[in-house]
């Protein structure tokens, strides 16, 4: 804990640079560990008040809804189940949850590949030197991050609509002859739907590969270059290994915005037409607010998301990171 | 020195939760302290409200604050603006964490709402029991949707008596008049739309597609619900249903009625010309009304009925709303509001009819002269009186606590239905989706 501090502290203007560097004592050790274990008490002490704050505020209510999920009821008057775990196995038999977790799947599949490709061949293309208005193409690729999620969904709504714009284009342009009905069936209101994620996020994750990428360092891609690979080629070999652990750190976190993915359902395609589009999420608020109140299971409805993507998460570790 | 750092890491620890712990419970007590709570029986003359329209529902209560003012001088009325959708959180959630002391005293609710409310939150609200409000002069079936175990939890508002509204200039270009509309069966609207479409190139009809509405309408119209009184589900051998069903299906097959995915598409077809009637809550007049070059080209008259359906009426309903005194009310103080206002002041839907169309459905309120006025954006017609008589003769509709439930899979079915499905399965599967959904 304290030892980055210590060495960042003692290593004087000159010295080697490198970081992780452990720094020669410069004292006898029971006086350093004294020093040291002052300093990590001052860690300790920084820690302290936000520690508990998220512990009061995130991880109680998560223990309080790990014990909702185990009751059942009617609005306030709930009791544990019998059998306790009973939320659970109704989800089982529950077919617009497997429906909701099924059309969650598909977003997660089709879109989180999709949009990491699309924002690191961006992120990439804007990295080049030689590109002029750099900071312009930046700007306008980021922007729709800066959007309200049910704003762009509405806009969306509006340019999908049979007489919207898209229909006016695609006919004025003589692609098709009679408007396509994009939010009435299942195949295009899904499709609609990935397209908004892939314009409301793609900007966002290129940013992060922007910023990984400044910390490349740009001779290992020269040498490469140098050594006859092409662009294509140092891409992928040099740029994209070292890449590895932001690409790692936006699939966690797509993945996991995914899978709690509630505006775009519930404002651009209203979940239809009948619940093909609607993701777990947007069930959950279903049965917690629109439907006769049921907060035992949407609990276990929740947790059932946590579980999905806390085995994810690990699942993407193991793959990902062999940092060692 | 040694001391002064641990001051500083010492306040370093305690300042920032200090200051977090101060936010949180000042927030707290500043809630229970000003508007957002104003609840509570302590006598100071002030009822808070949550509506959610402006233009319409908070119009109204500004109006019934003058007429109750006049009786009781210091009287105030503080209106908070909620949309609906966040009525339902709030409540939900106050009821869930047992914080009823934040609710205000009286609130608006829609009424395929109240019954879900009152069964499952029962301490969100206050009996009108004691109160001086006669029931009997609203329509039955309007009062049945606040009323639970025969005992009653709202003042009915607004109005939602279904009404065919149609426009008379293209009628006549295809060689009807609003007559041939009036008393007759979905077969025969069928028939004459068919006719009207080909002869004028417009469809009369226009929904939301996969929305519940229209099918929902007509079988109340035939006295039928999705659920009986003891709040089972009646979706599968439902005759009304399946009827309503295969209408609906014919309907927008035959091109007579055309689907749209959104509300506010559905509100262009009316504005813009594309079909030449609605069957809708009388309430849809506000926005036909908007579209300002129709004057005199509309006219109202009653619903088409079910054919060969056992108690098929031409009177339906769809929507409405009503206001409920909450557990943490000044109760005395809102009754009394609302049995002289909204429950018994004729000068009040006076004021509010000509200028928010806001239709009352206390009965003695349209025998007044501003009800029975010709109205020239309907071609002369008394359109307020005549549908203030078609609500008398609206059938009940069983709602329950599961009705949104009950909608939402019959919208299913309906959408499954129009991609080929077979009626009977689908219904049977949408009864299982609402029997899956009470079996918890």
């Amino acid at each position: 804990m304290a030892r980055p501090t210590a060495t960042a502290q003692r290593s004087v203007p000159g010295d080697a640079p490198v970081a992780g560097t452990v720094p020669a004592p410069l004292a006898p050790r029971p006086k350093i560990s004294r020093l040291e274990r002052r300093k990590s008490l001052t860690g300790w002490v920084f820690l302290l008040p936000a520690s508990l704050l998220i512990l009061w505020l995130s991880f109680w209510p998560m223990i309080q809804a790990a014990i909702l999920s185990l009751q059942t009821g009617r609005g306030t008057r709930l009791s544990f189940a019998e059998p306790l775990w009973s939320n659970y196995t109704r989800l089982l038999e529950d077919e617009t949850f497997k429906l909701t977790l099924q059309n969650t799947f598909l977003y997660l599949i089709i879109q989180v590949p999709l949009m990491l490709i699309m924002a690191l061949v961006l992120a990439n293309l804007l990295n080049n030197p030689n590109l002029r208005y750099k900071s312009l193409w930046r700007t306008a690729i980021f922007l729709p991050s800066a959007v309200g999620l049910v704003s762009y969904a509405l806009v969306f709504r509006t340019m999908f609509a049979n007489d919207g714009l898209v229909n006016d284009l695609l006919q004025g342009m003589g692609f098709i002859d009679s408007p396509v009905n994009w939010l009435g069936e299942t195949g295009t209101a899904r499709f609609v739907l990935v397209l908004g994620l892939l314009w409301r996020w793609t900007g966002y994750n290129m940013i992060f590969y922007l910023a990984a990428l400044q910390t490349i360092d740009r001779s290992t891609i020269e040498a490469a270059k140098i050594d006859g690979a092409s662009s294509a080629k140092a891409f992928w070999y040099v740029t994209v290994p070292q890449l590895k652990p932001m690409i790692l750190l936006t699939a966690i976190m797509s993945t996991n915005g995914t899978l709690q993915l509630f505006d775009e359902s519930y404002a651009l395609t209203a979940g239809g037409p009948a619940n093909t589009s609607m993701t777990i999420s947007h069930y959950l608020y279903m049965v917690s607010f629109r439907n006769s109140p049921n907060f035992g299971y949407a609990s276990a409805i929740s947790y059932v998301i946590l579980i999905i993507v806390a085995a994810l998460a690990v699942v993407q570790l193991k793959v990902g990171d062999k940092r060692d | 020195m040694r001391t002064s750092a641990r001051t500083i890491r010492v306040m370093a620890a305690v300042l920032p939760l200090g200051l977090a712990l101060a936010a949180c419970g000042g927030g707290g007590g500043d809630d229970t302290g000003s508007g957002e709570g104003g609840g509570g029986g302590d006598g100071d003359n002030t009822l808070t409200v949550w509506a959610w329209d402006p233009a319409f529902n908070i119009y109204a209560l500004e109006e019934a604050e003058k007429v109750y003012q006049k009786e009781n001088p210091d009287f105030t009325l503080e209106v908070q603006e909620v949309p609906w959708e966040d009525v339902q959180t709030r409540l939900t959630t106050l009821a869930q964490s047992q914080e009823t002391g934040e609710l205000p005293d009286i609130f608006l609710m829609q009424n395929n709402a109240f019954q879900k409310n009152v069964i499952n939150y029962p301490d969100l609200f206050s009996d009108l029991s004691g109160s001086d409000v006669d029931f009997s002069e609203f329509p039955e079936s309007v009062v049945a949707y606040s009323t639970v175990d025969d005992v009653n939890y709202g003042v009915p508002f607004d109005n939602g008596t279904a009404i065919t509204a149609l426009r008379t200039d293209v009628l006549e270009q295809a060689g009807y008049t609003v007559d041939d509309f009036t008393d007759i069966t979905w077969d025969e609207f069928i028939t004459l739309g068919e006719d009207v479409l080909a002869k004028t190139g417009q469809p009369l009809l226009s929904g939301q597609a996969g929305s519940s509405d229209m099918p929902v309408m007509m079988l109340q119209s035939a006295g039928a619900s999705l659920f009986d009184e003891e709040g089972n589900p009646t979706i599968v051998d439902n005759d009304a249903l399946l009827a309503a069903i295969d209408t609906y299906q014919r309907l927008v097959e035959s091109g007579v009625y055309i689907e749209v995915n959104t509300w506010d598409e559905f509100i262009n077809t009316l504005v813009n010309g594309t079909v030449a009637a609605t069957v809708q809550g009388v309430w849809i007049l506000g926005s036909i009304q908007s579209a300002e070059d129709q004057a005199g080209k509309w006219a109202v008259t009653n619903v088409p009925m079910l054919d060969g359906v056992e108690g098929a009426t031409h009177y339906t309903a769809n929507g409405g709303s009503s206001w409920a005194i909450s557990s943490n009310a000044d109760v005395e103080l809102a009754q009394d509001f609302l049995a002289k206002t909204f429950a018994g002041s004729a000068e009040l839907y006076d004021t509010i009819l000509p200028t928010a169309g806001a239709l009352a459905n206390w009965i003695p309120a349209s025998e007044s002269d501003v009800y029975g006025e010709p109205q020239e954006f309907f071609g002369g017609d008394a359109v307020y009186s005549k549908v203030v008589g078609f609500a008398e003769q609206v059938p009940s509709n069983n709602t329950g606590a599961y009705y949104y439930e009950g909608r939402d899979a019959v919208s299913v079915a309906i959408t499954n239905i129009m991609n080929g499905a077979d009626p009977e399965s689908a219904l049977a599967e949408a009864q299982s989706t609402v029997e899956f959904a009470m079996g918890s």
